[in-house]
């Protein structure tokens, strides 16, 4: 019946709502989170439809209406909108760049604009140097689907004047290149590659840094509670601000892939305090990153 | 990819640790299923924060140095006084006291204490650990009774076993060099889903020293083997046991150094060599309650086994049923007696008349001049279990209380020095407050309760203000208390040799009984020390320079300082000694590929007792340079020295060079060291001596 009802709804959109723009938030099912996100961007975007449907409830995308603004929140919002090439452009949210490369590899549709969710490597490597400045080299740990970042990192850390000492972890089991990383690196930096930085490996590399007295950077803000020392990151508010401006633009106009320009510093004090650093002001630190990032 | 705005920080201030249920339901943060792993309760203060002075030998230096034992790496310790007895017996002190004996700081290996509390000392090298094993040492400088318990008097040696996790594949080494130096140790780690494993097995051999202050060959060498297993295992997200096995054998080559009491004995045996064998068990059950609540409980036993029967040759007047009841009366007089027994002095005291005359004529007319030999059992055996509870509670962010109790029960087995069994218990309970009043002051406060059977109870409190210029540098103020309790020996001692297997047999002598018997006095009080200490330690990050300075005033009184003989051992509390001085030292990374370490302790001892300000060097110090120089070439230079330790120079330049190859998967270092003593003298000994002033040796490590 809901079925039914939505697909309905989806037939009378279009006559319903002539002057503004439809938005359409795609998530795998119905879940709180998804449905206060599409509320908020509701309220921020006035003059738009903005609207939460589960995948289940959507006809396949070429039968939706080119003008609609789709917005994919997960993986099941992207194998929906992939299972056809027509359809409306999508704005592929919650995606690190880890992920895109297992999914997509370097086959992305022009309909997709990935807005990347992993922090962006430059803006951590001046997070690094702001936070410890004497740290030079900056050491990374890379495993089987994370390989490809290292020549971008090289490039971010090359006019900073770091130096990164990348080690392969190809066997989690086995905590030599962790321990050779942190012998030969004044700072860890997590890339957030969910095969090396999860719940069962979190311990292990927390517990080595913080034995040599070494520092973790990133690999996101939900390491930080964990034990990193701080991480940029973007949350809701921040992405509604994003949002808000990419859906001001027609879609034929939305950049391939993003980076948000709007974000936080979060740091864990006692870490600091017990690495005999500086309380970290999040706020300052954020003004400062800004203060370096180039603008295209 | 495209950034179509200029960047907007958000300026909206998020909690630092990103804890409020707003975040939590935030869809774009990632990994809120995380554990908490650096906890309140795991973070310990930074190095400017630390409630006293304290040294770390880590992993780099460990290896640069060379060393093959522990004592040999706290030279790198300011203030740390390495002496020897005989090349297998070293002895280590921090600042000073008895230059043959260690009896005044704690060693821990993974927190279980390898301090002997039957005859009160650290057979340094007979402790069940390879050197390689070791992760890191850190060296609390200072008395720490509160944290570390009784014994924790003068310093603390805390040794930390790599973590199973971190020693995977496979390592071989190969050592050769001078003085017979044959090592080895070979090691595998395994891990699994939930746990991790290493197994290790190690083995040194050597010849000691050269030669004696007379030129003869010095009996003083060594051989060994061990094995250790360390298994981690994680139970659950917030629970891991760790635990234990070692086990060591080896022997020990002592010289014959009995001296016959009587005259015309001239047979004597030819060693006192000492099997050795060592085992350990330890199981560590951790587990953090939440982020502001951990707990662990930790057992473990040990069991010492020094087998040590020599052959002896004297009179057999030693037996003497007659001259033992004389030196039960009076061993002063029976000491003169025997020693001039061919015309021995008169005695006014009718009953040591009577007994002199005896002996006398037993000497004279019935066998007791004859030279008899037989075997002289100075075996021990020291069983040790102990349990402990320490729970850390973070009460804020700037408060944590740390608490728990002990109970630790002592037996020692030996013939000759207890005539049987002997055992002790001791209770500890101990609780250590950290306060973080602002940004700049920390406070961090103490006590510990100990009691004793044997020798009673104790409390001692210890006191550290650090005041935080920033958060790397920092000044300490300290003031503590400890006690060391007398150990079995000095207190209880009931001392009587029983020689077997006398040859010639003497008919009606049976079993031998040695006249010469001690007591000990069964009522000594535990030592006291008082500690004072100003210090400052700071981290120059910018140019990677890290500096720590101290004064120090300590005083110990009730101090029991006499040697542990046989002939008239009356122990008792009636010394005293005072340290004062001060430290540096400082740890320079010049770059990425240069290293500094200077250590230097300037030391003013003073002792009522002569014997307890001869291990105290007024100089010592030590200086290290290393570097890589790329290609896997590095170097190791290591200056070591002090002005008179004992009356004796010491000064050593040390060369360690090193390649590393990489050959397919594995990596191969070759090194070798070249060790120069600058000086002529014998070591800490006048008998420790070396034919040569250099040595070299070379290893070869092979890790798969």
């Amino acid at each position: 019946m809901a079925r039914l009802l939505g697909l309905l709804l989806i037939c009378l959109w279009p006559l319903a709502t002539l002057s503004a723009n439809e938005v359409l938030v795609v998530g795998a099912s119905d879940q709180a989170g998804m449905r206060s996100f599409a509320q908020a961007l509701q309220v921020r975007r006035g003059n738009d439809q903005v609207r939460f449907q589960p995948v289940s409830s959507l006809p396949p995308p070429s039968q939706l209406s080119r003008d609609l603004r789709l917005i994919l929140l997960d993986r099941a919002a992207l194998q929906w909108r992939m299972s056809e090439s027509a359809g409306p452009r999508a704005l592929l949210m919650r995606v690190s760049r880890v992920e895109a490369e297992q999914l997509l590899g370097a086959d992305r549709p022009g309909y997709l604009s990935l807005l990347w969710n992993d922090p962006p490597l430059a803006r951590q490597l001046r997070l690094t140097r702001l936070l410890m400045p004497q740290a030079r080299r900056i050491g990374v740990l890379y495993g089987q689907h994370s390989h490809f970042l290292l020549n971008e990192l090289r490039q971010a850390a090359r006019p900073l004047g770091l130096e990164i000492v990348a080690q392969h972890w190809p066997d989690l089991r086995d905590s030599r290149p962790l321990q050779q990383v942190l012998a030969d690196s004044d700072v860890l930096l997590g890339l957030d590659d969910p095969d090396l930085y999860n719940a069962k490996t979190a311990k292990n590399v927390l517990l080595s840094s913080y034995g040599r007295q070494m520092a973790l950077i990133g690999p996101n803000a939900g390491f930080v509670r964990a034990g990193a020392l701080a991480s940029t990151y973007s949350d809701q508010d921040d992405w509604l601000a994003v949002l808000d401006q990419l859906l001001d633009q027609p879609p034929a106009r939305w950049p391939r892939s993003l980076y948000p320009a709007h974000y936080g510093v979060s740091g864990n004090q006692q870490v600091a305090r017990a690495l005999g650093l500086e309380p970290i002001d999040p706020q300052a630190a954020a003004l400062a990153l800004a203060a370096g990032e180039s603008t295209p | 990819m495209l950034s179509g705005t200029p960047p907007f920080p958000r300026l909206l201030l998020l909690t630092a640790l990103l804890g409020g249920p707003a975040v939590a339901d935030d869809l774009f943060i990632d990994n809120q299923d995380l554990p908490q792993v650096l906890t309140a309760t795991r973070l310990k203060q930074s190095a400017a924060g630390v409630p006293g002075s304290m040294t770390v030998l880590d992993s780099q230096l460990i290896r640069a140095s060379g060393a093959r034992d522990i004592p040999e790496l706290l030279r790198l310790v300011p203030g740390m006084m390495i002496g020897y007895s005989a090349s297998n017996q070293p002895t280590v002190n921090y600042h000073g006291s008895n230059v043959s004996e260690a009896r005044r700081m704690q060693v821990l290996i993974d927190g279980r204490s390898v301090y002997r509390a039957g005859l009160a000392t650290v057979d340094w090298s007979d402790i069940p650990v390879a050197l390689e094993d070791i992760e890191r040492i850190e060296v609390f400088r200072g008395p720490n009774t509160v944290s570390y318990g009784a014994n924790a008097l003068m310093a603390v040696v805390n040794i930390l076993t790599r973590s199973p996790a971190d020693s995977q594949g496979t390592r071989l080494k190969l050592s050769r060099g001078a003085d017979g130096v044959n090592d080895f140790y070979a090691s595998q780690g395994l891990g699994w889903e939930g746990g991790d494993l290493r197994l290790s097995m190690s083995g040194q051999e050597d010849d000691g020293f050269d030669h004696d202050q007379s030129g003869t060959d010095y009996r003083d060498s060594r051989r060994l083997n061990r094995i250790n297993l360390s298994v981690l295992q994680q139970l659950a997200s917030n629970q891991t046991l760790e635990w234990q096995l070692a086990a060591k054998e080896g022997s020990n080559q002592r010289p014959y150094t009995y001296q016959p009491v009587f005259p015309y004995v001239t047979a004597r045996g030819n060693n006192a060599d000492v099997k050795a064998k060592d085992y350990a068990g330890s199981l560590r059950w951790n587990i953090d309650f939440n982020d502001q609540h951990s707990l662990y409980v930790q057992g473990s036993a040990q069991h010492f086994d020094r087998q040590q029967v020599w052959r002896a040759c004297d009179a057999a007047l030693s037996f003497s049923p007659a001259l033992t009841r004389l030196w039960q009366l009076d061993s002063n007089y029976a000491e003169q007696v025997a020693r001039n027994i061919v015309n021995p002095p008169a005695n006014n005291n009718p009953a040591l008349q009577a007994l002199r005359d005896q002996v006398k004529t037993q000497w004279d007319s019935q066998g007791g001049s004859q030279v008899v030999c037989g075997d002289v059992d100075q075996s021990t055996r020291e069983t040790r279990y102990d349990l402990e509870i320490q729970d850390t509670l973070s009460l804020t962010d700037n408060l944590r209380l740390l608490s728990g109790a002990n109970f630790r029960y002592d037996q020692a087995d030996s013939q000759t020095y207890f005539n049987g069994t002997l055992s002790d218990q001791t209770w500890r309970l101990f609780g250590q407050l950290e306060w973080r009043a602002d940004k700049h002051w920390i406070i961090q406060g103490g006590t510990m309760f100990e009691d004793s059977r044997l020798s009673g109870s104790s409390l001692t409190p210890r006191l550290a203000v650090n005041y935080l210029i920033t958060p790397r540098h920092g000044l300490r103020a300290v003031y503590s208390e400890a006690v060391r309790s007398p150990d079995m020996f000095e207190n209880n001692v009931n001392w009587s040799y029983t020689v077997n297997n006398l040859s010639p047999y003497q008919p009606g002598l049976g079993r031998g009984e040695y006249f010469v018997k001690t007591r000990g006095p069964g009522d000594l009080d535990q030592e006291r020390m008082r500690s004072r200490e100003l210090g400052y330690n700071g981290s120059f990050s910018e140019i990677g320079l890290n500096l720590d300075l101290k004064v120090f005033y300590d005083e110990i009184s009730g101090m029991i300082s006499e040697p542990l003989r046989n002939n008239q051992y009356i122990a008792s509390n009636s010394n005293k000694a005072r340290f004062s001085g001060s430290e540096l030292q400082l740890d320079w990374r010049l770059g990425q590929r240069d290293r500094l370490r200077l250590t230097y302790a300037y030391v003013d001892a003073w002792a009522s007792n002569r014997n307890d300000s001869e291990a105290s060097a007024r100089n010592s110090g030590s200086a290290g340079w290393l570097r890589d120089w790329g290609d896997g070439w590095s170097s190791a230079l290591f200056y070591y020295g002090d002005d008179a330790l004992n009356q004796y120079r010491y000064e050593r330049v040390d060369l360690r060079l090193a390649k590393r190859l990489r050959i397919r998967r594995s990596n191969l270092e070759l090194a070798a060291l070249w060790q120069q003593r600058l000086d002529d003298e014998p070591i800490t000994l006048a008998q420790n001596r070396y034919d040569s002033r250099q040595r070299l040796s070379v290893s070869a490590e092979l890790e798969f």
